[in-house]
C-alpha cells in the first residue's frame, strides 16, 4: 500500500479550510465515505481559488472558469463524526493555464489523507481552454514561488 | 448528497451478496450500476459536483463487492474492502437527468490489494464522461490493518481478473497528476 509519507503541518501552506464532518458525510458505518474525502479537498481547494481570485465570483465577471481534469486521493486513516477536518495546502505545479494544487487533509490535527487536484483554466464562453489573465498569473505564480520551498 | 439526511447511502444497500457460479460467464467489463444524475449532485453552475463522480463509482464499486460476496453480513464479521487510492480523471460536465452507465475492470490483484478501474459513459450517447482508478484492500476492521481475502473471495476477483485480461490496459492506469508540457 503506497502510504504518503506523515508530516507535520507548515506554516507557510494555505490553511483557511476548517470545518466539523458533516452527518451527511459518513456511511454506514459511521466513518467518513470515500467520495465525502473529495468534498473536503475541494472545499479546501475552492478556499485557495478564491484566494488566488480564481472561484466563483471570477467565473461571473470573466466568464472563465477553473476546472478539475484530475482528483488523486490517498487514504491513510478513517475519520469520524464531530471530528474537525482541516489542511494544508500548497501550489506544487502552475503554467499559463494548469494550476496543480496538494493538500493534507487532517482530522483533529492527524493526518487523514493527502489529495491532488489538477485544474484548467477554460474560457466557459468558448468552451476551451485559454491563458489566466495577467493579474491572476502573478498571484499564483508569487504562490508556487512561496510554497516552492515546502515538501510536497 | 443522497437521499437520505442523515448519511451516505448506496442503492444496493441491504441487497444480500449473490452466490458465486464458478461456471458462470463473466462481463468484461463488468456493468453493475447505472443511474440518473439526480438534483442533489448539481453544483451552482447546475454541473455535477466533483465529489458526486466518487459517489457514483463508489455505488457502482459496492455493486461490484456484491458480485464477489461482500454485503452487510461481511462486512458484519469483520472484514472489508477499503479504499486505499482513488485517482479521477473528468473528461466532460454531467447536467441534471443524465443517464450514466458505469463499467469497472479488475486490472490486478494480490493477496490483499485489489486493483480495479471504473469508466462512466453516458447513457444513450456512450460518450466518455470519467474514468476512476482504485487500489482496494482487505481489511480486517477490529485490528485495523490489512489481512488476506479468504480463499473464496480471492477465487472469485482472480476469475473475473482472468476474464478481463481480453481488455485492453486503460492509457491513464498508473500515472501520477502532472503538467504535461508536451502538451
Amino acid at each position: 500500500m503506497a502510504m504518503p509519507e506523515p508530516t507535520a503541518p507548515e506554516g507557510a501552506a494555505f490553511r483557511a479550510y476548517r470545518e466539523e464532518v458533516r452527518k451527511e458525510w459518513l456511511d454506514y458505518n459511521g466513518h467518513l465515505n470515500d467520495a465525502s474525502y473529495a468534498i473536503a479537498l475541494t472545499r479546501a481547494h475552492e478556499l485557495l481559488l478564491e484566494h488566488l481570485g480564481l472561484s466563483a465570483g471570477y467565473r461571473e465577471s470573466h466568464q472563465a472558469s477553473m476546472f478539475t481534469v484530475e482528483m488523486h486521493l490517498a487514504y491513510v486513516a478513517e475519520v469520524n463524526a464531530g471530528q474537525v477536518l482541516t489542511a494544508a495546502t500548497r501550489v506544487v505545479e502552475a503554467d499559463h493555464k494548469r494550476l496543480r494544487l496538494r493538500s493534507e487533509l487532517y482530522a483533529d490535527g492527524v493526518l487523514a489523507a493527502t489529495g491532488e487536484c489538477l485544474y484548467l483554466h477554460v474560457d466557459t464562453v468558448a468552451g476551451h481552454t485559454a491563458p489566466l489573465p495577467a493579474d491572476r498569473q502573478s498571484a499564483v505564480d508569487a504562490l508556487l514561488t512561496a510554497h516552492a520551498g515546502l515538501r510536497t | 448528497m443522497s437521499e437520505s439526511p442523515n448519511r451516505v447511502t448506496t442503492p444496493n444497500e441491504g441487497r444480500l451478496a449473490a452466490v458465486w457460479d464458478d461456471r458462470a460467464e463473466i462481463a468484461a467489463p463488468l456493468r453493475l450500476h447505472e443511474t440518473t444524475a439526480p438534483p442533489e449532485w448539481m453544483d451552482y453552475n447546475g454541473h455535477m459536483s466533483e465529489s458526486c463522480y466518487l459517489l457514483a463509482f463508489g455505488d457502482s464499486a459496492d455493486a461490484f463487492f456484491r458480485y464477489i460476496g461482500i454485503d452487510e453480513a461481511y462486512r458484519a464479521a469483520g472484514h472489508s474492502l477499503y479504499t486505499s487510492q482513488t485517482h479521477l480523471h473528468h473528461r466532460r460536465e454531467v447536467a441534471l437527468g443524465e443517464p450514466l452507465v458505469m463499467t469497472l475492470q479488475v486490472l490486478d490483484l494480490d493477496r490483499r490489494r485489489v486493483h480495479i478501474y471504473h469508466e462512466m459513459r453516458h447513457g444513450e450517447t456512450d460518450d466518455l464522461i470519467a474514468m476512476a482508478e482504485q487500489l482496494l484492500v482487505h481489511v480486517d476492521m477490529a485490528a485495523g490493518r490489512s489481512d488476506d481475502m479468504p480463499a473464496d473471495l480471492h477465487r472469485h476477483v482472480a476469475a473475473i481478473r482472468d476474464a478481463h485480461a481480453v481488455l485492453p490496459r486503460p492509457t491513464v492506469v498508473g500515472h501520477p497528476i502532472a503538467i504535461r508540457h508536451d502538451q
